[in-house]
């Protein structure tokens, strides 16, 4: 079967800033992949150059069959990718449901929004109780759990997360992992960058460990939690 | 003593001279608060437009005001095609590029006008609405209170279009963020030209208004861009009720201060108050907190 997206070779980075040095990788349907790696690998830069966010020297990304690297951001969303981004990216002066109806704005998201409403709405109730809270007055984990859903309300069909439990209490990252495994049981495929070396690497179906803009190790996320190499860099300090 | 007929007389042109600054200052309000760029050209679209209105009146022998019918939706094509042509290019540069861009455009409109039309003013000579009615010692100018009405009616309409509409949510989801608005499925640079058009098309109105009274010449400009800097920076962070709010005390203070110590001196007077009010309030009057 072939993957739902697949990094040939990518070359990428900013201006003449190259972070990314031939990235092969790839995701399948109904999957939890996991991107772990060190600071400053190039993990976000990843997930930033799937959604042409970045410049891209070489290579080639496949969504769905059909390759994406020329095609913008807004309408890649519109193709059924979308990203929780680092620090959330919380719309602060809008209400919680105007973020939401912003997460809506594609046509694929549009058809749905009464739907996609009820299901986040289910998923966090929290968010229906200050529907009409301004988002800049949530506490973090509720600003989390905000992007999340907003990110939801455009129906993707992969979802990537990056960096989700940044900056967060750790029972409210434990409620973050909690989240991304019931959405990959509801059918959405998730890619996923993580500090979280350990808890990424027990929800992931399969894992890409990154360093210096390459994959340096692949496999399954458990199989992965017993390698020796990455217990020596990042599991045993 | 101030005669208290004369001061209200001067308040009501300042509330509605108020209500014409409130709809030009909220194009630069709208182009600043979402693509963070200030438009130094601003005022000089409001002469540009305060000619191309004296030109159709000419041309049509009409009042300038009904002119707005084509200069509005002129200058917003036009504004799609200036920012795609000046603006679009310098987004992510320097804020310094970004000013003399600006600045240097507001140059060329002015010599194009000195060229065109030479220094000596214009002005419609058979207006329709330049009379005035009267009640209690009272003097109000028709065209001004066409002016005032025809503006709240457009700051009412920009309001309901950024609160109500699915534009509207893309406009202010970019304005909060410009980084995250494309991963909504937003499109950023449609978002900002659309923007930019309106902002421009907001200066055509303004001027096809006030062109039913006033009188152009190639710097009329300055004291657009001046009043309108002074009101987004009192009132910007305020939305459009901010920019209204901010438009009509500078009308007011404009008038009185026109009238009670000299023409001359009215821009003086709004910013001698302008920075008056920055020692309480230094982010405005609308910051939160």
């Amino acid at each position: 079967m072939a993957s739902m997206l697949e990094l040939k070779n990518v070359h990428a980075g900013y201006g003449e800033f190259r972070v990314l040095h031939g990235v092969n990788m790839r995701v399948d349907k109904g999957e939890i992949v996991a991107l772990v790696g060190p600071n400053g690998a190039g993990k976000t830069t990843t997930l930033r150059t799937i959604l042409n966010m970045t410049t891209r020297y070489e290579g080639e990304i496949k969504f769905q069959g059909r390759d994406i690297t020329r095609i913008p951001t807004h309408k890649i969303v519109e193709e059924g990718i979308t990203m929780v981004p680092e620090g959330r990216g919380i719309f602060n002066p809008l209400t919680v449901y105007e973020n939401l109806l912003a997460g809506a704005y594609t046509k694929r998201a549009q058809e749905k929004i009464e739907d996609s409403l009820e299901f986040v709405f289910s998923l966090f109730p929290r968010l229906k109780e200050r529907k009409n809270q301004i988002a800049g007055t949530l506490s973090g984990g509720e600003a989390q759990m905000l992007a999340i859903a907003r990110a939801l309300m455009a129906r993707p069909t992969l979802l990537m997360f990056d960096e989700p439990s940044l900056g967060l209490a750790p029972k409210i990252v434990l409620e973050v992992f909690d989240v991304v495994v019931k959405l990959r049981d509801s059918g959405v495929t998730v890619l996923i960058v993580e500090q979280h070396v350990k808890n990424s690497l027990e929800v992931a179906d399969r894992a890409y460990v990154m360093e210096m803009g390459q994959i340096v190790l692949e496999g399954e996320g458990k199989a992965l939690l017993k390698d020796e190499r990455l217990k020596k860099a990042y599991l045993i300090i | 003593m101030m005669d208290p007929i004369l001061v209200t007389n001067n308040v009501l042109d300042g509330l509605l001279m108020g209500l014409l600054y409130s709809l030009v200052a909220l194009g630069l309000a709208l182009i600043f608060g979402v693509m963070d760029i200030i438009n130094f050209a601003h005022g000089d679209f409001v002469m540009i437009g305060a000619y191309t209105a004296w030109l159709l009146a000419m041309a049509f022998w009409v009042d300038p005001s009904v002119t707005a019918i084509i200069t509005v939706p002129l200058f917003f094509i036009i504004g799609i095609g200036i920012y795609k042509l000046v603006i679009e290019p310098v987004l992510g540069a320097e804020p310094l590029i970004q000013i003399a861009v600006t600045v240097g455009l507001g140059y060329v409109f002015q010599n194009i006008a000195l060229a065109l039309w030479h220094a000596e003013p214009k002005s419609f000579p058979a207006p329709w609405l330049n009379f005035s009615i009267s009640a209690g010692g009272i003097t109000l100018s028709v065209a001004k209170l066409i002016a005032g009405g025809i503006s709240i009616i457009s700051l009412y309409l920009i309001h309901y279009m950024l609160t109500k509409t699915k534009f509207g949510l893309a406009v202010r989801a970019t304005s909060a963020n410009r980084e995250v608005a494309p991963l909504m499925g937003i499109n950023v640079k449609k978002v900002y030209a659309i923007t930019f058009g309106i902002g421009t098309a907001l200066t055509a109105l303004g001027a096809a208004l006030y062109m039913s009274w006033g009188q152009t010449n190639p710097y009329l400009g300055q004291s657009f861009s001046l009043l309108s800097w002074v009101i987004v920076a009192m009132g910007g962070l305020g939305g459009v009720i901010g920019v209204l709010y901010s438009g009509l005390i500078v009308g007011v203070l404009e008038a009185l201060g026109s009238t009670f110590i000299t023409p001359s001196a009215r821009l003086a007077v709004v910013y001698l108050a302008f920075f008056l009010l920055l020692w309480f309030r230094p982010r405005g009057l609308f910051a939160r907190r």
